[in-house]
């Protein structure tokens, strides 16, 4: 078995108060067991308080663990911490790193000095990068001027122009508009896609993010992991029906309807106020959408809006951890 | 004025955190001991090596009493602009506070007033050390309560005033402008006769010296808390050994009156142009450390 | 992106001074601070030998460590306590994640800020030369060179080990920089001769570089004023030496000592301690 870039065995982290009026001991992580594999674009999900910074701050060599052992591209995160730190990075949301005082490109290559990469090859990748994340115009502007959004694309770039094996993103599009989520997404998707085994761990709390990006998710609670799968595992894990409704022009001849492989379960309701027919069908297969349309195409009527609904990330998370995002 | 009173108190509750709240009480009475005398020992041997003799003389208490009161014009001219450099810069609090239905004035003040507070535990002890310790020439019994207790009410108020003036330059200048007010706390400690007399300088710097009220702050102080020592340094062979015994004690507070008045309205002109200029301009939550 | 260690973390040297050197070309104002402050502290004590009519080799003693006070606050506020600044920012934790040694960051910290220091230093002396008249007697420039590089590495080696505290504690070392400024300057005797301190106190004290090596300095200045003297140059700069070398290595182990344990406490990263 090829070595994984993050494994994690019985990893736990229990921090104690400086003096005991400061309260009483925290387990933040409680015997987390995962396996990233390399190329892997990995979600990690979870409620405020959860334990997801903590393990990225043990991933990357910031935090010892209490008990057990973490282990990121084979190398061990107490002993080898300096091999590690060799091939990751890490990007936190809503970071303010950096000093006000230099332009951005300079703030970007004096971080990839730390990972010594030849000044040439920094700002070629530098402005490469500023080029796909639309900030070419700002590379010369002082950080201390830049937006909340502008100044986590440049965090983000700082996280990819090290060009390192794992990288670490702690809610990267925190704070940011549509467009520039969906360019770090893309970029993201990418970089993990294009065959050099790399990987991402990611943290998020937009569900539709990990929900289109991840290869698979983990869900934590309280120091503990409750799931650990791809995100269509994950989803039938909510024992909630998929649904298929269509509003069609007034139908005379229903009965077929019923009887179509794959429906478990069908109902209709006339709307007065539109003329149209709701047909509601519980699916077992979704192969049986296409013999409703045909069926309903058969029989004469013409569809005028179908939506199809689904248990999604959210009603998974809600099961698992009994309550949304906070 | 209710809530003015409130913001105060409330900055100074925040002051005095910050001050106090990173240690345990009995390494910071440590700190609050150590720190003043240290500063203050730096002078008993500079006086020790050169005079080789006791530091029961006139001029050691001179030195002295003068290098504890300065404590005061350091950490308020430092205190209040550091207030808001620090909230500026590392805390990233000041905008929100900037645009809370306060009087930044009070909160200002607030903050102020622990510094006085905690210094005047450290100017304390300082006084009590050498007393005790080094006969410095202050007998208790001959104070000059009206004297000392006005002059201390003038002079801090002052001190006060002139630091928020200062600290509406901080607004304005990056984490160097910190050395604004240093430079003007350097400039008192060499013109002010905080630990000399006035009388060594060039005339020219003496005439410079005499338009400053920490000079006759530190004169009249003097004259209440060890009017002996005071006497006898203005009574060595007819000469004014001090540069300031031709005034009397009333016109040292009326200096210290004007000063306060003319440093309100000074303070306040460009308190408020720089808060105008630093919102027009931006600078109200910029970085600018490296 | 495999260098060697050397290439790696000259470069990381290189990339944290970049801030600091471009800051002084961005921010001018610290030009005016940096020469005017300290000549204002000198100036006081200065006019005290005068008063004091105090034989003037004391008043050349006071310019060199006004001088020399230039680095020692270096050491403590841009060094080690930048430490605690940075850790608020959150930069602590991208530097601590590099693949460097830490003592690159603080050497590259002292390297940028070595421009302002030297600059304060010598304007503090040469305007104090002029301002007061003073004499020195510079008879053997090649042995206050050699000295003044010695106290400057064992004292940018303590610097070092005095920074690994920043690694732990939060606003305890802060205030513990802001404690050790005056006692340093006394115990030090950056005002006067610190041989005056007594046999055994000047002994400890010269653990710190600078007492050793400002007493040298003097000398090598004023070659005749020899009672003012603690122990002969050539034997303070054998101390130094060593010191050197021990610094260097005790800010090495204090580093990782003190990393590891705040990894181990939780609080390498934690703000606002």
């Amino acid at each position: 078995m090829q070595t994984a870039a993050v494994e994690t065995k019985a990893l736990s982290r229990v921090f104690n108060p400086k003096k005991k009026k400061e309260g009483k001991s925290v387990t933040a992580l409680d015997s987390v067991n995962l396996r990233i594999e390399k190329g892997e674009l990995f979600g990690l999900l979870g409620p405020n308080g959860a334990g997801k910074t903590t393990l990225l701050k043990i991933l990357s060599t910031l935090l010892l663990p209490t008990s057990g052992h973490a282990y990121v591209a084979g190398h061990d995160v107490a002993k080898d911490f300096q091999d590690v730190r060799r091939k990751i990075n890490m990007v936190s949301g809503g970071e303010i790193s950096g000093y006000g005082l230099l332009t951005v490109k300079e703030n970007l290559w004096m971080f990839s000095q730390f990972y010594g990469i030849k000044s040439k090859v920094a700002k070629d990748r530098i402005d490469q990068m500023l080029e796909t994340f639309g900030m070419s115009d700002k590379k010369d502007e002082k950080v201390r001027t830049l937006s909340t959004g502008q100044r986590q694309k440049m965090n983000v770039i700082r996280g990819f122009v090290t060009d390192p094996e794992i990288l670490f993103l702690d809610e990267p599009t925190l704070g940011l508009d549509v467009n520039a989520s969906r360019v770090i997404r893309e970029y993201i998707v990418n970089w993990v896609g294009n065959g050099t085994d790399k990987t991402v761990l990611l943290t998020t709390h937009y569900m539709a993010e990990a929900d289109q990006l991840c290869n698979r998710i983990a869900i934590i609670n309280g120091g503990k992991i409750l799931a650990c799968d791809t995100p269509e595992n994950l989803k039938k894990l909510v024992k909630m029906n998929k649904t298929f409704s269509l509003d069609v022009t007034l139908m005379n001849d229903k009965g077929a309807l019923g009887s179509i492989k794959g429906v478990s379960n069908f109902t209709f309701s006339d709307l007065a106020e539109t003329n149209l027919t709701r047909l509601k069908f519980v699916l077992e297969d979704d192969s049986a959408v296409s013999d409703i349309v045909s069926e309903v195409l058969r029989s004469g009527s013409k569809i005028v809006s179908l939506q199809k609904t689904e248990p999604t990330l959210e009603d998974v998370f809600i099961k698992m951890v009994g309550k949304g995002f906070e | 004025m209710r809530s003015d009173l409130k913001t105060f108190k409330n900055a100074a509750w925040l002051g005095w955190q910050m001050e106090a709240n990173w240690t345990d009480p009995f390494l910071f009475a440590t700190y609050s001991i150590v720190k003043p005398i240290a500063g203050t020992l730096i002078l008993v041997f500079m006086f020790m090596v050169v005079v080789g003799s006791g530091t029961d003389e006139a001029f050691f208490s001179y030195m002295y009493v003068g290098n504890a009161l300065y404590m005061y014009v350091a950490e308020v001219l430092f205190g209040v602009t550091w207030v808001i450099h620090d909230d500026r810069e590392h805390y990233m609090t000041l905008k929100q506070i900037y645009i809370a239905p306060i009087s930044f004035y009070a909160y200002i003040l607030g903050r102020a007033a622990i510094k006085i507070a905690i210094t005047s535990v450290g100017v304390l002890i300082t006084l009590a050390f050498g007393i005790l310790v080094l006969d410095v020439g202050i007998n208790v019994g001959e104070i000059d309560w009206l004297l000392l207790v006005g002059s201390l009410v003038l002079g801090l108020g002052c001190l006060c005033i002139i630091g928020l003036g200062l600290g509406g330059i901080t607004f304005l200048t990056a984490r160097h402008g910190q050395g604004i007010n240093e430079g003007i706390a350097g400039i008192f400690y060499v013109l002010s006769g905080v630990i000399f007399p006035i009388s060594i300088l060039p005339s020219w710097a003496q005439s410079i010296s005499k338009v400053l009220p920490v000079t006759y702050w530190m004169e009249a102080v003097r004259r209440g808390l060890e009017p002996g020592v005071m006497a006898e340094l203005s009574s060595d062979s007819g000469i004014d050994v001090t540069g300031m015994a031709g005034f009397s004690d009333l016109f040292l507070m009326l200096v210290l009156l004007l000063s306060a008045a003319v440093s309100l309205v000074l303070s306040i002109l460009i308190f408020r142009y720089a808060d105008v200029t630093a919102r027009r301009k931006g600078k109200i939550d910029w970085t600018t450390s490296y | 992106m495999t260098d060697s260690w050397l290439v790696r973390n000259l470069r990381a040297i290189r990339g944290r001074a970049y801030p600091r050197i471009i800051g002084s070309k961005r921010e001018p104002s610290w030009l005016f601070f940096d020469i005017v402050l300290p000549l204002l502290t000198v100036s006081a004590y200065a006019y005290v030998y005068k008063f004091m009519t105090a034989r003037p080799e004391f008043v050349g003693y006071v310019v060199l460590g006004g001088a020399m006070t230039a680095f020692w606050l270096n050491i403590l506020w841009a060094m080690a306590s930048q430490l605690y600044w940075e850790k608020e920012i959150g930069n602590l934790q991208l530097y601590l994640m590099a693949p460097i040694s830490r003592m690159s960051i603080l050497a590259g910290m002292a390297v940028g800020g070595l421009f302002f220091t030297t600059i304060r230093a010598g304007s503090t002396l040469a305007i104090g030369v002029l301002v007061f008249g003073i004499t020195l007697n510079l008879a053997d420039p090649l042995m206050l060179v050699v000295v003044f590089i010695a106290t400057m590495i064992s004292l940018y080696g303590m610097g070092m080990m005095f920074a690994s505290l920043y690694l732990l504690f939060g606003r305890e070392a802060y205030h513990m920089s802001n404690l050790m400024t005056e006692p340093v300057y006394l115990a030090s005797g950056f005002y006067f001769p610190v041989k005056y301190l007594g046999p055994w106190a000047a002994a400890g004290a010269s653990f710190i570089p600078i007492t050793l090596g400002l007493d040298a300095i003097r000398q090598l200045f004023y070659p005749a004023a020899t009672q003012d003297a603690f122990l002969p140059v050539t034997t303070e700069l054998a101390i130094l030496s060593v010191l050197c070398v021990v610094f260097m290595i005790l800010a090495k182990y204090s580093l990782a000592f003190m990393e590891n344990l705040g990894k181990s406490t939780g609080r390498l990263t934690l703000r606002w301690q």
